[in-house]
């Protein structure tokens, strides 16, 4: 055995080290990765580094952007003071209506639902290395109450979510990959249907839509709700809808509405609890510290 | 390991950060070079067979741990890619940069095709090809191709004075 064994000795190593991971894969392939101890060791040094050459990178660039800034900063001052009156005309329009609103809900008696979202904003420092991943890395992890599963979102909309952590950085799988489906609704028509990822980077597949809904194109796609994403954030734009003339369900691309491409940062849900603890800010797009 | 082994490692987690990096940098969508499967071409046309399968195990691992798919998906492909490379190796000639370029493209299409049809039947998620992004990628590692094997060239020049001088690395 032993002479065969060392006769085949590369034969061997090669077949051990195809069939290992092939297996491995094999048992793993619908479920989501946990990382070891080896994993997170190999992260918790890439990462730093994916982290300081972005922050270097942009800080660089905003130090340029700041000098070319100033050049035109008196013509800019004027138009912002310009700016800033009808802004505050409108804020006192607004102040109204909110008022008005308000009374009208307590009139109807409407109560909502949903209790307000805790968000943590988090910096995108790398995207994933390969060109057939579809996830980004964020400079927040266990340590910041992050969890897997926890969904991730832009200002635009949806962006996915939390697919596997370690203590500072967290990695967000896109609606983009092929293992993504978020439950959605028609804003126009409430009409329900599931947003499914094809692996295409800029599209996503509309499925489980009935063909006799009054899907049309252009019409906009949020979040149904439930237990993952938060009721009612964009996901995109229906595109592409073909009604067949048999068959229970229409087809439709979705036009993600966040560009994925230009993302800097990206706020993370943790929950759903209204407490709100030191560099967690409340609401979208509401201020917050950086990592 | 040895030494030469552990500086390939280097490289590659190098390449690693500049993979994740660039791409997030540059705002690119679709021409995203993969860098590592350079790495794994280059292991293939000039390693010896355990050090080179082993060092493509270890180049896919680290594009796994990035990538948050299903978990050693890219560490079999990798050593797939070398091994069909190798076996292919007398066909191929890399000494120039265009060369080098070439054998990137193409294997670049076929390490995506293969990724393709693996990830999508064993995940459930179906197969969904899209020709232009696998192109673009292509034509990303393609260009970078030289780049990377004249770096690797360099290291493996390194080593080679090291071990003809005497009392050298090895």
């Amino acid at each position: 055995v032993h002479s065969i064994f060392k006769r085949f000795r590369e034969p061997i190593f090669v077949i051990a080290l195809l069939a290992v991971p092939f297996v491995l894969f094999f048992v793993r392939a619908k479920k989501g990765r946990d990382l070891n101890a080896l994993d997170r060791a190999v992260i918790f040094i890439i990462a730093p580094a994916e982290k300081v050459i972005t922050l270097a990178v942009f800080g660089v660039v905003d130090a340029w952007q700041a000098y070319g800034a100033l050049w035109g900063v008196r013509e800019e001052n004027l138009k912002l003071r310009r700016d800033n009156l009808k802004a505050n005309q409108l804020e006192q329009q607004a102040a109204e209506l909110k008022l008005e609103n308000d009374r009208l809900r307590r009139l109807l008696d409407f109560v909502d639902k949903q209790p307000p979202a805790r968000l943590l904003i988090a910096r995108i420092v790398a995207v994933g290395a390969s060109p057939h991943s579809h996830t980004l890395r964020i400079a927040r992890g266990t340590d910041d109450g992050v969890v897997k599963g926890a969904p991730v979102i832009a200002p635009e909309g949806v962006v996915g979510i939390v697919s596997q952590l370690t203590g500072s950085y967290a990695d967000v799988q896109l609606i983009l990959s092929p293992l993504s489906a978020i439950p959605a609704i028609a804003q126009r028509t409430r009409s329900r249907s599931t947003v499914k990822g094809t692996g295409d980077i800029a599209r996503c597949k509309l499925t489980y839509a009935l063909r006799a809904d009054d899907l049309q194109e252009g019409d906009v796609l949020v979040t149904a709700g439930g237990p993952g994403f938060p009721q009612g954030l964009r996901i995109g734009r229906a595109v592409n809808v073909v009604k067949k003339s048999h068959g229970l369900f229409l087809e439709a691309d979705v036009v993600p509405a966040v560009d994925f491409s230009r993302l800097d940062e990206v706020l993370v849900v943790l929950d759903r609890a209204p407490a709100v603890p030191q560099g967690v800010a409340s609401g979208p797009g509401a201020p917050g510290s950086g990592p | 390991v040895t030494w030469r082994a552990g500086f390939v490692l280097l490289v590659a987690a190098g390449l690693a950060i500049l993979e994740s990096v660039i791409p997030h940098l540059f705002h690119l969508r679709a021409a995203r070079p993969d860098l590592l499967l350079i790495v794994v071409l280059y292991l293939a046309l000039r390693d010896d067979v355990v050090q080179g399968a082993a060092l493509s195990a270890a180049t896919g691992y680290l594009s796994d741990l990035s990538s948050a798919t299903p978990a050693f998906l890219y560490t079999f492909l990798a050593v797939l890619t070398f091994v069909v490379v190798r076996t292919a190796g007398a066909a191929l000639r890399t000494e120039g940069g265009i060369q080098s370029a070439v054998v990137a493209f193409g294997a670049t299409l076929g390490h995506s095709l293969v990724a393709t049809l693996i990830f999508g039947f064993f995940t459930g998620s179906g197969l969904h090809f899209e020709a232009a992004p696998l192109l673009w990628s292509a034509f990303g590692t393609a260009i970078a191709a030289p780049f990377v094997f004249a770096v690797l060239r360099r290291l493996d020049a390194s080593f080679q004075h090291a071990d003809e001088a005497p009392g050298g690395l090895l």
